[in-house]
């Protein structure tokens, strides 16, 4: 005979199924671990950063003026170059600084030959990086005057910066 | 079942309640590294600062009066060290309200995003 009586404990079958449908669930979806390294979080900030740095090297203080970063590159100051990025990427608001470092490279056009050539401007240091990949920023710089290091016509060179957390 | 003690069912049930709700709240944050990623990698794949430093550059040149080689040092060494494929065309100056303009038309495909845009420069 069917009767009304233990609806209660019907219903707390019922709400322990499903905790137990959710809890495979979990487990079973839980088998791959994500670290914020796969999830390219870290890379996508630090690639903003440094395309900010390079935008903001390649500002004027003045209108008319050059720009720091296309005085850096038209001397081939690698040291200066160096430091100011640097000093950009690892400030922070508050507490140490970051533990950013740095290569680049400028590449140039040969317009007799059409051969294009990279050019190292700053050596990368003995600094491995964590479980963080490094990221590459570009920047176009016109040298309109020409460079004594990449040709004496008008030309445009492209610096890039690579990037990465030790 | 026999002499089994009912009282105090609906606290068993509320219980019951809160561990649901939070096996729903564990699965908020499992999704939530996924969301990340996908987002993350949204922004990475976009070239944003390639297309506005190109623009940029493209404005300078016509801003230098157009110098010879300019116009092929930045195709070539976008394809070559940027993996895009750029053409850009800057055309005679011409009346637009009242001011002379250069149109420039400017095209770029990295084989996941296409930009094209005519501006009067």
């Amino acid at each position: 005979m069917v009767n009304d009586a233990g609806q209660l404990y019907t219903m707390e079958g019922v709400a322990a199924g499903i905790i137990m449908l959710l809890t495979a669930y979990i487990v079973v979806s839980t088998t791959s671990v994500y670290t914020t390294g796969d999830t390219h979080i870290p890379d996508m900030q630090l690639e903003q950063l440094g395309s900010d740095v390079l935008a903001m090297m390649d500002t004027p203080d003045t209108n008319g003026m050059k720009s720091a970063l296309e005085i850096f590159v038209n001397t081939g100051n690698s040291t200066d170059f160096n430091n100011t990025f640097l000093s950009c990427c690892n400030a922070t608001t508050s507490g140490k600084p970051d533990n950013l470092h740095m290569s680049a490279n400028v590449t140039y056009r040969d317009a007799n030959t059409n051969v294009i050539t990279e050019h190292l401007f700053v050596a990368p240091d003995n600094t491995w990086t964590g479980r963080e990949s490094a990221v590459r920023v570009t920047r176009w710089v016109q040298l309109p005057s020409g460079s004594p290091n990449y040709g004496s016509r008008a030309q445009v060179v492209l610096v890039e910066v690579l990037l990465w957390r030790a | 079942m026999a002499c089994m003690n009912e009282e105090g069912q609906w606290i068993v049930l509320m219980g019951l309640l809160v561990a649901v709700a939070l096996f729903f709240l564990a699965l908020i944050i499992n999704q939530s590294a996924l969301v990340g990623q996908t987002t993350a990698e949204g922004v990475l794949e976009f070239p944003k600062n390639d297309i506005r430093d190109l623009r940029s550059a493209i404005f300078d040149y016509v801003d230098t009066e157009l110098p010879d080689g300019v116009k092929e040092d930045i195709i070539a060494i976008s394809l070559e060290r940027k993996n895009a494929v750029v053409n850009f065309t800057v055309n005679q100056k011409m009346d637009v309200s009242g001011r002379w303009l250069h149109p420039v038309t400017i095209h770029y495909n990295n084989g996941v995003t296409v930009y094209n845009e005519t501006v009067y420069y």
